[in-house]
């Protein structure tokens, strides 16, 4: 008898989630199996990788990557533009770190105008990333889901504590995507959906952030999350999980002591910027193993690296 | 484990208002209790339009028809001991939401429905009963096994058959409760799929505590390995026992609304 392989086969499917407008509009999520189980499934999008910019001159950066946004990172239009013309990643991803309560607080309406003029100047799609101050990200995200209406951006994210005016500005009033954003929490990951779906925000409006780790710094358990929660959406076919995931690694990976340790208190690490390097690319490329649909990162070198890596997988 | 199935039993012509409507085509009664069963959570929704000697087949016809085309091509069940209504059902059935179950066939006179269930790719309740109700766990493991032998024979996958132990009421066959839940483990640890009438149990109880015995017997019969059953969707407290069960087994993922999907 021939050999017959064994197959899976999974009654659920992730929804599609496209982001941005015209030709650069990317898709997320589509696939019925498990990462890479082309023999299992099929239809999934590949993983798209973005770059990260600030609404504020990048001071915590480290100086080579300073030295490569420094004639740009004044205007965060410019900077986006220069982004998309020299390194074209699928996505770039706004961060508002000006608008911190705990720093500069800058006034929403003045972050308005700064999404819209990067939102103008690209033709990447844009995800717009907040300060992570849930009270001040729903201010926030409901002045810049009207500054960018008609782009179809990203908003990262609604959290259990803001869903409600973020899921309604972003979701409902302006037909944006919402970010749910949940710590590294199944429970939580598919009661925030429950609830966005409750609100009226489609499942197909809807990117999971399931939170993030640096890779060593607990990173097996946001794996062990990844796994669960695409299990139940693949394999119990739990609808409230069919979204696909996004993961900002770089918000993580450049924050850890690998990454922020300078060479004279470190000197048998080697250089600072390999070492965030290759923290940010050995985080990214395992979250995309084992399913992550999009991943935001802040290095070019990383980028280029996380590209020949997807490549070579599929 | 996969989710619990709920086939819901509120379109059945022993309710006077289904059984007139049945009788005069009338599309309100029926699509009302389909509409409050799967607004419920119900998988299936079972029809049950009795023998209907008469006009069985073009009853079942209408009957599918009206229910998949107003319900998105909702899975039903279909019930009657009129073989040739389930032909005509399944001919009519859509299989875009889940196959056809047809309810039911037996380890006696009905055994042929099998070959029925072969031929459109439908699943079906198997009784493990011949003549009557089985006397001990014996014979019902004997009519199951004769069961599967005619499903693998007809080339059926074993998953597709949802076997019954038969639910015995309580009042009356309280001895025989434990040895229905035992049928029920047994069927399962062949890894084989079971389902039945559960409110047969609490049959002549009270109407105020018939939920109550109702969940409580799902609970059990669910640790035992009871994988669908034929309810009234209805049920608050049934249906929420069941979610709940369906949680502690892992067999859906807790969220703090679990109980509103």
């Amino acid at each position: 008898m021939a050999f017959k392989m064994s197959v899976q086969g999974f009654k659920g499917k992730i929804g599609e989630v496209t982001i941005g407008t015209g030709y650069k509009a990317i898709t997320l999520g589509g696939q019925n199996a498990v990462a890479f189980f082309e023999a299992e499934g099929e239809g999934a999008n590949l993983p798209k990788v973005g770059l990260e910019i600030l609404d504020i001159y990048p001071e915590e950066w480290i100086p080579s990557l300073q030295e490569i946004y420094k004639d740009v990172a004044q205007d965060p239009a410019q900077w986006a533009k220069f982004v998309e013309e020299k390194f074209n990643p699928d996505f770039i991803c706004l961060r508002f770190m000006g608008a911190d309560p705990n720093g500069l607080n800058k006034p929403v309406e003045e972050c308005a105008q700064i999404a819209k003029a990067v939102a103008e100047a690209i033709s990447l799609p844009l995800v717009i990333a907040g300060t992570n101050n849930h009270e001040k990200d729903a201010k926030l995200f409901e002045k810049v889901a009207a500054a960018v209406d008609g782009h179809n951006c990203l908003f990262l994210a609604a959290t259990e504590d803001n869903y409600k005016a973020v899921g309604a500005a972003a979701g409902l009033a302006y037909q944006h995507k919402v970010g749910a954003e949940s710590s590294v929490d199944i429970n939580l990951a598919k009661q925030l959906n429950v609830l966005l779906g409750q609100l009226g925000v489609k499942n197909e409006d809807v990117v999971m952030n399931i939170g993030c780790a640096a890779a060593g710094y607990g990173f097996e358990y946001l794996v062990s999350t990844m796994d669960r929660i695409r299990l139940a959406a693949l394999g119990q076919n739990d609808k409230t999980l069919q979204m696909p995931v996004i993961t900002p690694v770089a918000f993580e990976t450049w924050g850890v002591k690998e990454s922020i340790a300078e060479l004279e208190d470190a000197p048998e690490w080697g250089a600072r910027e390999d070492r965030g390097i290759a923290m940010e690319v050995s985080t990214a490329a395992s979250i995309i193993t084992v399913g992550s649909d999009a991943v935001i990162l802040r290095h070019p070198k990383s980028l280029e690296t996380l590209r020949t890596f997807i490549g070579a997988l599929v | 484990m996969e989710k619990f199935l709920v086939i819901g039993e509120r379109i059945h012509c022993i309710s006077p208002v289904i059984r007139k409507a049945l009788a005069e085509r009338d599309p309100e009664p029926i699509l009302k209790r389909a509409k409050e069963q799967i607004d419920a959570g119900a998988d299936y929704v079972d029809v049950n339009i009795g023998p209907a000697e008469r006009d069985g087949e073009e009853l079942m016809t209408w009957a599918v028809q009206l229910i998949q085309s107003n319900f998105d091509n909702v899975p039903l069940a279909l019930d009657t001991v009129n073989r040739k209504a389930i032909e005509a059902g399944l001919k009519a059935y859509n299989s875009e939401k889940g196959k056809a179950i047809i309810n039911s066939a037996d380890a006696g006179p009905r055994i042929d429905l099998f070959e029925l269930a072969a031929q459109y790719d439908a699943k079906i309740i198997g009784l493990c009963a011949k003549e009557g109700i089985p006397r001990d766990n014996d014979e019902r493991m004997a009519y199951c096994t004769e069961m599967l032998e005619k499903a693998m024979e007809v080339g059926m996958d074993p998953t597709d058959i949802l076997f019954d132990p038969l639910f015995l009421v309580v009042k009356g066959m309280q001895e025989k409760q434990n040895e229905v839940l035992e049928a029920i483990r047994m069927i399962t640890e062949m890894g084989l799929k079971t389902t039945g009438g559960l409110s047969n149990i609490s049959n002549g109880a009270p109407k105020h505590i018939r939920p109550k015995m109702d969940a409580v017997f799902a609970a059990m019969a669910m640790q035992a390995g009871l994988s669908s059953a034929i309810i009234n969707p209805c049920d608050k407290e049934l249906m929420e026992t069941i979610k709940t069960c369906d949680v502690i087994k892992g067999n859906i993922l807790y969220a703090d609304s679990y109980l509103e999907l």
